[in-house]
C-alpha cells in the first residue's frame, strides 16, 4: 500500500516537473526596417536584448523587449525613436504574450524545422492588440529557435509618424524576432 | 519510509503549486525591472549647438554631421529708416556670415570638427564628454563636456606680416548641462578665449574669460525655445584698432531662439545680438549691443549622415 502511494506521489512530482518545465531565454533577436523600400535599410535597428519564456506544457509564450535596447545606424533616429515616436520613458518595452498553436513537447526532442503559429496580445505604446501570426521552430541538437514575423502598423498603436517623414516608410513594418532557448 | 512519503508529498505539492503560477509576461516584467540599468538623459538639447554655443549634445557615434549657418546684418540700425525695410530687416542685405563645418564622433565621447566660418577663417575642434547625467547604477545630476576648439585667420588682414602663430586664437569651455525634465533644459558654460594677438590698448589681455547661461524649452516633440546669454568678466575695452581708433566691445550677448526638428533636419533660427558666426569673435570681440536694440537674425541648419554601419540586417 505504502509503495503505491509513494509510486502515486513519485509521479505526481515527475509530472509536476514536466508541468512546470519553462525555459528562458535573455538571447532574443528583433530586428525591423520601417523603410517603403525593403532594400533600403538606412532607417532599420535591432535589439539584441529581448527575453522570451515558453512553458512547454501549455504552450504558452512571453516576450519582452525594453525599446531603449533597439538600436539605429543614426544616433539621431533613436533619438526620435525613443523620444517622440515610442515615447520610451512613458513606455518602456514592448511585450507579447500567447500560446503556440500545433506545439507540441515532442518537437523538441528531435531535429527539424516546423511550422506552427501563435495567438496573443502584442502590446506596444500603451496599446494592447490581439494578434497571430505562423511560426517557425527550428530545433537543433540543444537549440530550439523560433522564428516569427510581427507585422506592425504604426497607426494601430497610436504612434504619430509626422507627415514629412510618412512616405518614407511602408505601411506595415514587419518586425523579425529570432528567440533561441538553450534545452537542457 | 512515511518521512520519504511527507517528503515527496510537500515537494509534490510546491510543484503542483508552480505549475498553477502562470504568469508568464509578468515574470519578465519583473524580471526587466529588478535588473539595475543605467538611464541616461538624453536628447538634453535637440541639437549640437544652443543657438551660437556649443551644447553638451554630440552628433551620434558614427555619424558624420554637416551643418550650415547664417548670421545676417541687423535687423534695425538707426538713422537707416526705411532703408531697414527695403533690405527686409537685414535678411535682403546682400551680407551674410556663412559659417559651415563638419563633424564626426569616432567615440560615443569624442566629437571632432572643421569649419570654414567666412573670411578666410578657419576652425577645428574637439569635443569630450567628462560626465552623463544619469540615474539607477550611479546618480549623476549634470552632464558635462569639455570644448576646445583652434582658430586661425588666413586672410590679408589685420596684419599680412605677423607671425603665423599671431594668426591662431583658442576657446575652452566646460559645458555643464542638467535635463531637468522632458522639456526643460539648462546648460552653464564658463569660457576661456585665448587671443595670440591683441590691439595695443589700455586694458588689452590675451585672455578672456566668460560666463553663459543657455538653455531650451520644448513646446511640442518637434519644436522647442531656447535662449543664451553670456556675459564677459574682464572684456576688451578702451582698445585701438589698427588705424589707431578706439574700439569698443560688448561684454554681453543675448540671443533667443526656436528649433524646429523636420525628422531629417534640425532647423534653428534666432534672434542674436551679434552679426559674427563664429564663437571667438562672439565671446571676446563683439560689436553689436543689445541694449541699443541691435538684434540680428540668423538661421542654423543640421544634417546627420551615418557613416558606420551599426545594425547588421541579419
Amino acid at each position: 500500500m505504502k509503495k503505491i502511494t509513494l509510486a502515486i506521489l513519485a509521479s505526481i512530482l515527475v509530472f509536476g516537473f514536466l508541468h512546470a518545465q519553462t525555459y528562458k531565454t535573455r538571447d532574443g533577436y528583433i530586428f525591423f526596417n520601417p523603410n517603403k523600400d525593403q532594400t533600403k535599410k538606412d532607417y532599420a535597428a535591432d535589439s539584441k536584448e529581448a527575453t522570451a519564456v515558453l512553458k512547454v506544457e501549455t504552450s504558452e509564450v512571453a516576450l519582452l523587449v525594453p525599446m531603449k535596447t533597439f538600436h539605429f545606424n543614426n544616433a539621431l533616429l533613436e533619438e526620435h525613436f525613443n523620444e517622440n515616436y515610442l515615447e520610451s520613458n512613458k513606455f518602456p518595452n514592448a511585450t507579447y504574450k500567447g500560446k503556440l498553436i500545433g506545439f507540441t513537447k515532442d518537437m523538441l526532442a528531435k531535429d527539424g524545422v516546423y511550422n506552427i503559429s501563435s495567438e496573443g496580445q502584442v502590446s506596444l505604446h500603451g496599446v494592447t492588440k490581439n494578434f497571430s501570426a505562423p511560426v517557425k521552430l527550428e530545433v537543433k541538437g540543444k537549440t530550439a529557435t523560433f522564428y516569427c514575423v510581427f507585422r506592425i502598423k504604426a497607426e494601430d498603436y497610436n504612434i504619430n509618424i509626422p507627415g514629412l517623414v510618412k512616405p518614407k516608410l511602408s505601411d506595415e513594418t514587419p518586425l523579425d524576432a529570432r528567440i533561441p532557448f538553450q534545452l537542457n | 519510509m512515511k518521512k520519504i512519503c511527507l517528503y515527496l508529498m510537500i515537494a509534490a505539492g510546491f510543484t503542483i503549486k508552480a505549475g498553477a503560477q502562470d504568469d508568464l509576461l509578468g515574470d519578465l516584467v519583473k524580471e526587466d525591472a529588478g535588473k539595475v540599468k543605467e538611464n541616461f538623459a538624453t536628447a538634453t538639447f535637440k541639437s549640437t549647438r544652443i543657438i551660437n554655443f556649443q551644447s553638451v549634445e554630440m552628433t551620434g557615434k558614427g555619424n558624420l554631421q554637416f551643418m550650415v549657418s547664417h548670421h545676417f546684418p541687423n535687423l534695425w540700425t538707426d538713422g537707416k529708416g526705411l532703408g531697414n525695410l527695403s533690405q527686409f530687416f537685414g535678411f535682403n542685405s546682400g551680407v551674410a556670415t556663412t559659417y559651415l563645418s563638419f563633424d564626426y564622433s569616432p567615440k560615443d565621447w569624442m566629437n571632432l570638427g572643421f569649419a570654414l566660418t567666412g573670411n578666410s577663417q578657419y576652425e577645428t575642434w574637439a569635443k569630450f564628454r567628462l560626465l552623463r547625467q544619469q540615474t539607477g547604477k550611479r546618480t549623476i545630476p549634470v552632464t558635462v563636456d569639455y570644448f576646445a576648439l583652434a582658430h586661425i585667420d588666413a586672410s590679408e588682414g589685420p596684419s599680412p606680416d605677423d607671425f603665423t602663430w599671431n594668426r591662431f586664437s583658442f576657446l575652452h569651455q566646460l559645458l555643464i548641462a542638467r535635463k531637468f525634465n522632458e522639456r526643460f533644459s539648462l546648460q552653464l558654460t564658463p569660457s576661456l578665449v585665448h587671443l595670440n594677438y591683441v590691439p595695443f590698448g589700455i586694458n588689452n589681455t590675451n585672455n578672456i574669460f566668460t560666463m553663459g547661461l543657455g538653455g531650451r524649452y520644448k513646446l511640442t516633440h518637434k519644436t522647442a525655445v531656447t535662449f543664451e546669454y553670456s556675459h564677459q568678466f574682464n572684456g576688451n575695452k578702451n582698445l585701438l584698432d589698427e588705424s589707431a581708433s578706439a574700439v569698443n566691445y560688448v561684454p554681453d550677448l543675448v540671443s533667443i531662439g526656436y528649433d524646429w526638428d523636420t525628422g531629417g533636419h534640425i532647423f534653428q533660427f534666432y534672434l542674436s545680438s551679434t552679426t559674427s558666426s563664429q564663437n571667438i569673435t562672439q565671446l571676446s570681440a563683439n560689436t553689436q549691443d543689445f541694449t541699443k536694440g541691435n538684434f540680428s537674425l540668423g538661421f542654423t541648419i543640421n544634417r546627420s549622415y551615418s557613416v558606420k554601419r551599426v545594425v547588421q540586417a541579419h
